[in-house]
Order: C-alpha cells, then sequence, then structure tokens
C-alpha cells in the first residue's frame, strides 16, 4: 500500500520548527498501520532533521554550531549579502538531509520519546517549502464478525 | 511485505558498534528477497553509520576527527545537564545518520564487501539504544 502527499509548508525565516504533528496527522491520513515514513524537501537550502524534543536549546545551539561552521554574511550591501547569504545554507544543507524515513509502528511516528522531526530552515529571509510525504506499508488487519 | 522488529543495544562508551550482523538476521528472520530495510535509532545522542569493515583504524580516526570537529565542552554550548559531552552528542548526531536505508537482494542486506552498518555512540557512559527495522519488499 502506498500514500503519497505533496504539500506547502508555510513561511519560516532561519530556525528550527517542529513538524511532528503535521506528519503524524498525514500517517493517520494513510490508513497505513506499518511501514515508512519518507519525507524529501525540494530545495538545498533547508532541512529535515530529528532532534531532541527534551530542552529547546539542544536544537539552538545545534543551530549556533552549524552557524559557526558555516557562516553567514554580515555585510549591510543588499546584492553582496544576497549572494552570500545563499551560499552558507546550501553548505549547510549539504551536511545535513534534505531526506529522512521514520519507521511507522501502530499507525504512528516510530520515533523516541525525546525525538521531534523539524524543519530546519537556513535562509535568513522567510520562504515557502515543498515537501513530499511518501508512506510505504500494510493497513492494520481489521477484524471482522461474520453475520448471517 | 512488511517486517518489523525492534532491537535494543547495549553501549559502552563513545565508539562505533558493528550492528551488520544483528541487522543480517533481521532481514533473514524476514524472509523477503528483495526490497529495501530501512534502519532507524530512537535516540538524539547516538546515530548510525556506513563505515569501512576492515581496519577499526578507520572508526577511531573518525571519532578523533568528530572529537576535534565538535569538542567536549565547547563554549559555545549552554546545553550540558548531563556533562560536557551532553550536546557535542547532539550535533554529532545531527552531522550523520538517525535512518539508513540499505538494498535486500536475494534474500540478504547487499553491502559493499567492505561495508559494515555502525551504532555510533556519542556519548561517553553506557546507554541502552532502541533500533526500528524496517523491511519492505516481497
Amino acid at each position: 500500500m502506498l500514500y503519497q502527499n505533496t504539500l506547502q509548508l508555510a513561511e519560516h525565516s532561519q530556525g528550527a520548527y517542529e513538524i511532528t504533528d503535521l506528519i503524524s496527522t498525514i500517517i493517520t491520513e494513510s490508513k497505513i498501520h506499518t511501514g515508512t515514513c519518507h519525507l524529501f524537501i525540494h530545495n538545498s537550502s533547508s532541512a529535515i532533521l530529528i532532534s531532541d524534543t527534551a530542552d529547546d536549546s539542544t536544537k539552538d545551539m545545534t543551530a549556533d554550531f552549524m552557524a559557526q561552521l558555516a557562516p553567514s554574511s554580515t555585510d549591510a550591501n543588499e546584492n553582496i549579502n544576497n549572494a552570500m547569504n545563499a551560499v552558507p545554507p546550501t553548505m549547510k544543507h549539504a551536511r545535513s538531509q534534505s531526506e529522512l524515513t521514520i519507521p511507522i509502528t501502530n499507525g504512528r511516528p516510530g520515533i523516541g520519546v525525546w525525538q521531534g522531526i523539524f524543519l530546519w530552515e537556513y535562509k535568513s529571509s522567510p520562504v515557502e517549502r515543498k515537501l513530499t510525504v511518501t508512506i510505504m506499508g500494510e493497513a492494520k488487519h481489521k477484524s471482522f464478525r461474520l453475520t448471517r | 511485505m512488511v517486517h518489523q522488529q525492534q532491537l535494543r543495544f547495549s553501549t559502552d562508551g563513545r565508539g562505533t558498534y558493528n550492528i551488520s550482523q544483528q541487522i543480517s538476521d533481521v532481514i533473514q528472520k524476514s524472509a523477503i528477497q528483495s526490497g529495501i530495510c530501512q534502519i532507524f535509532i530512537q535516540h538524539t545522542s547516538a546515530s548510525l553509520i556506513l563505515c569501512e569493515n576492515a581496519d577499526p583504524t578507520v572508526r577511531s580516526d573518525l571519532d578523533a576527527f568528530m572529537k576535534r570537529l565538535v569538542p567536549d565542552g565547547d563554549s559555545l554550548f549552554k546545553h550540558k545537564d548531563e556533562g560536557p559531552d551532553d550536546m557535542p552528542a547532539h550535533v554529532r548526531t545531527v552531522l550523520t545518520e538517525s535512518s539508513l536505508s540499505i538494498p535486500v537482494c536475494e534474500g540478504k542486506a547487499n553491502l559493499g564487501i567492505w561495508q559494515g552498518i555502525y551504532l555510533w555512540e556519542h556519548r561517553t557512559g553506557s546507554f541502552k539504544r532502541n533500533l526500528s527495522i524496517t523491511i519492505i519488499g516481497e
């Protein structure tokens, strides 16, 4: 059984945004009980990542580390800034993930208690993002009664 | 056809643990001949990698490289509730993989001769790590 949905994510500026509830809803819609859920983001300057949900500072610190690894320009010249702004997000993207596969167990995302699914936007100006969700697996075998 | 199974591993300090055999066992148990095996680790301070399996120094060098890239106790990090290795473990996880998909051909994990599947423990203590293995195919 296969279910696929492409959705437009609202505009977000630089940062990490949790989309676990959204993905759970799509999994419920698919009616697939056991299988896998593949998430794919259609661009090269944001990413789909699993991160810790226990402490908000965890994702902030990871973002700080990524910023240090591929810093954005602080140049005031807008044209240069646009060009410079485009390179670090691509580098960050290359070291993070455009796609992620998670298991589906009992019709829910089979992720850990402290795990959440996040959209990581690396561009500083707000952008709309397209995400394709592909779910493969088996629906639960419904038990039924024989009626006369 | 779908086969799903949970595996639990005990780790004893930072480093890589070869789990290729355990994954092969799950594939064999599924009886799926051709398809995809998806491995997912349910933690944010341990991860998965495919790595060369011949010379163990490759993996200790990888760990040494990570240690230099993401130093323990770095002043950049404020999240240190569980010690100096706490936040670096989360960063190391993001820089590696939480999810791996490998092909299943003729009922076996179709890895390269020198490839192995490793669980990479990023914390310095001992932990129990849960993995969810889903095999889809026919």
